[in-house]
């Protein structure tokens, strides 16, 4: 018995291992692959019409001045979680979905329903005291962004409508609406195009570096609520379960309908907080043309964070600091920006194509699928 | 989604391949990356205030430009900016400017910012857009120059952005480094005007604007009014708006526009269409070749920038973007520029149309010699352009 313990002690340790390895391991894969790329990408355009030299140097001098407008003192870091908390948020609502199974392509309808909602009540409210503009603000933002998920959700739950096709097309009827109405009712009559007014004491109170907001903390915080949510509520585990079995949790007596629609909304009054953190928090005004790579950006995050939480945060980390280190890299590199889309894109390639690739290899590394079970594989 | 990412990085990178070659072909801005990289900024940061208010050598400037959501080789706003700044730079011996392209709304700030954080001398912005950063970036760095293109500040007593628009504050004194550029548009529209109605056949041809919303758009169409009937009074100018409001079916709707003009031409039968819509326009050029008719461009040589339209473009009324931020670089490196807005018209070639590239045999001698005699009278300031009242106001 007392011999039998070291040995469990060791298996232990090595199926947690095995465990870490499993559940970062092929992210990790696909982002160095995605940058060995992106290298090759440099070295190519460099040689092809750079002058056509062979310059090996090139990438590491691209991924330097990237590393160091992330991360190189105060102002980069700062800029790194300003451009982190937005993409967290979202794709805490986008992984959420996940869980459920409900594939939501509408963060970024929901970001800009949410951004809206900020700026009209903020504009509103730009000379209250900012104790009450900048909650009401937030709440509004958050508010229209859960209706923006609510409308998916519902026509799902009630007419079995796909929120893949629903959200997408709902991406294009807030695009249409915020030029609508920045344009009309929110407009400033003397500008000479269509601009809100600034959201003055609405604006988020910044706490660190030069635009360091609050927002940041507050998509932190929601890190942590997220994951009790859906680890340690009865709520969280009814939505995984009918993302795992719809028809089993059904008969376990939940009820799949009503979870798909709170689920919806959930999704997206985070992404309805993400759009209204950047509005209060960054821009503090909207033009008609005001747009994002949020949206999108949130599902490569979620799917690289593989719908956990804490994946999500770490995943939000590297696509926030890429955008954050891309303006850098432009000035000093002379490197388009388009790279970070190379980078970004093939990440996700190699999340997908690794597993197809390493089939047959004994490596250790979880290829169960990326598609719907992807979300589920890490737990 | 899966597809989507693939085709989207496949995409990017054949997109970096080919802005990476024509700002090769252009004049290969990666050779000034070793420079400004060595410069090492973030290093010394206590010596920017002395190397801002010393009066360097004009050689040591450094440029920037922060362009707007999109490409740098749009063949458009942000290309022919950044061409101007790069002309600019040349001419007083400054290394290339850098540039930065932003990805969504949200960075405009950090773009300008990433700029002024490395020391750079003169940023140059594009587009309206940009305006409220600039201001914002304008009045934290008093010591740097700013260009504004097609900007129009307005700014309250103490130098921000004023969202209201009472514009209470001078922006020239209270920003005395920030160089808002405008066009004036009539301008450039009387003279498309007058070729149009010297090539039309019938007597009948048209102008179609973005939204009835857009000022500059208005005033390119009055001078293209006024244009037309310098030359044949009697001619008919059907004008239309595709849209009311700001929507992407304004100025961001190539399909559209097409739609939009095929029928337009067949209800009003013009035969020469000038568009002043963006990339709507270019649908409406596509709509004038597939009805055999004549199209004329905006604000960029569109013949150049629009070559799937080239049977059809005549010319374009321009907006000389290179040559207005060029010349205002200049000015900085000698040391004369004043900030403020600043007009670009005829009297100093910051507007005029393009050149005819294959339809030269379309104008006649008679036409060179009006044209040349219009601009002559534009850059005197004595010929009216846009009307005395209701400038740049839709009026139906």
């Amino acid at each position: 018995m007392t011999a039998a313990r070291p040995d469990q002690e060791a298996s232990r340790r090595r199926s947690l291992g095995r465990r870490v390895w499993s559940a970062i391991g092929l992210p990790l894969v696909a982002i160095v692959l995605a940058m060995l790329v992106g290298a090759v990408v440099i070295i190519a355009s460099e040689l092809l019409v750079g002058g056509g030299q062979l310059n090996w140097g090139k990438p590491l001098e691209a991924y330097g001045a990237l590393f160091q407008g992330a991360f190189g003192g105060t102002d980069a870091v700062v800029q790194t979680a300003v451009s982190t908390a937005p993409l967290l948020l979202a794709a805490l609502g986008v992984g959420f979905g996940f869980k459920s199974g409900l594939f939501n392509i509408g963060a970024q309808g929901q970001y800009l329903t949410g951004a809206l909602g900020a700026v009209a009540v903020g504009v509103a409210l730009a000379g209250a005291p900012g104790i009450v503009a900048v909650p009401l603000s937030v709440l509004a933002g958050v508010a229209v962004g859960a209706l923006w998920g609510f409308i998916p959700g519902f026509l799902k739950a009630t007419r079995g409508a796909h929120e893949v096709v629903t959200t997408i097309m709902l991406n294009y009827v807030a695009i249409s609406l915020l030029a609508a109405l920045v344009a009309g009712p929110l407009n400033t009559p003397k500008s000479i195009s269509p601009v809100t007014h600034d959201v003055g004491n609405a604006a988020l109170p910044v706490f660190i570096g030069s635009n360091g907001h609050i927002g940041i903390l507050i998509a932190v915080a929601m890190v942590a609520v997220v994951w009790f949510v859906l680890y340690r509520t009865t709520f969280g585990f009814e939505v995984r379960a009918v993302g795992v079995n719809p028809d089993a949790a059904r008969y376990a007596g939940m009820r799949p309908r009503l979870l798909t629609m709170l689920t919806m909304t959930i999704c997206g009054g985070l992404s309805g907080l993400a759009g209204a953190g950047d509005l209060l928090g960054v821009s503090h005004q909207m033009t008609s043309s005001f747009s994002t790579t949020v949206g999108f950006d949130s599902i490569a995050v979620a799917l690289l964070g593989r719908s956990n939480p804490v994946g999500i945060l770490f995943g939000a980390i590297l696509f926030g600091a890429m955008r954050a280190g891309a303006p850098l890299m432009q000035i000093q590199a002379s490197i388009p920006a388009e790279l970070i889309d190379v980078i970004q894109g093939t990440v996700l390639f190699f999340l997908v194509a690794t597993p197809v690739i390493l089939r047959g290899f004994q490596t250790g590394l979880d290829t169960t699928q990326i598609t719907r079970s992807y979300g589920e594989a890490s737990h | 989604m899966r597809i989507r990412s693939t085709g989207a990085a496949l995409f990017a990178g054949v997109a970096l391949i080919v802005s990476a070659c024509s700002s090769g072909a252009t004049t290969a801005p990666s050779v000034a990356a070793p420079t400004t990289a060595s410069v090492a900024p973030s290093t010394a940061p206590s010596t920017a205030p002395s190397v801002a208010a010393t009066p360097a050598p004009s050689s040591a400037l450094k440029i920037g430009v922060v362009t707007d959501i999109g490409s740098l080789n749009d063949k458009n706003f942000n290309e022919y900016t950044y061409k101007g700044a790069v002309a600019g730079a040349t001419d007083i011996g400054a290394a290339t400017p850098g540039s930065v392209v932003p990805k969504s709304s949200t960075e405009y700030a950090q773009d300008i910012k990433s700029f002024t954080d490395q020391h750079y001398d003169v940023i140059v912005t594009v587009g309206f857009n940009l305006t409220h950063d600039t201001i914002g970036a304008a009045k934290a760095n008093p010591n740097t120059w700013f260009i504004g293109v097609d900007q129009a500040p307005c700014v309250d007593p103490t130098g921000a952005d004023d969202t209201k628009f009472a514009c209470k504050g001078d922006a020239k004194t209270l920003l005395p480094k920030y160089i808002s550029i405008t066009y004036q548009e009539d301008q450039a529209g009387y003279l498309a005007g007058m070729v149009a109605a010297s090539v039309s056949k019938s007597g009948t041809i048209a102008a179609i604007g973005g939204t009835s919303l857009c000022a500059p758009c208005i005033r390119y169409i009055q001078g293209f009014a006024l244009g037309a009937q310098s030359i044949n009074s009697s001619i008919s100018v059907k004008t239309a708006y595709v849209t009311g409001d700001f929507s992407t079916k304004a100025f961001g709707d190539p399909v559209y526009g097409k739609q939009y003009a095929t029928s337009f031409i067949a209800q009003n039968k013009p035969d020469v269409i000038f568009q002043v819509a963006g990339a709507t326009g270019n649908g409406i050029l596509d709509a004038a070749c597939s009805a055999k008719i004549y199209g004329i461009g905006v604000d960029v040589d569109q013949f150049l920038s629009y070559p799937n339209a080239d049977t059809c473009i005549v010319t374009s009324a321009e907006k000389h973007l290179t040559n207005s931020v060029e010349a205002t670089i200049k000015t900085i490196g000698a040391a004369t520029a004043v900030g403020g807005p600043q007009l670009f018209n005829a009297s100093n070639d910051g507007i005029g149309i393009s050149d005819f590239h294959d339809k030269t045999s379309l104008i006649s001698a008679d036409l060179t010699t009006k044209l040349a005699t219009a601009l002559a009278a534009m850059k005197a300031g004595s010929l009216v352009t846009c009307p005395a009242t209701g400038c740049g106001v839709y009026s139906k």
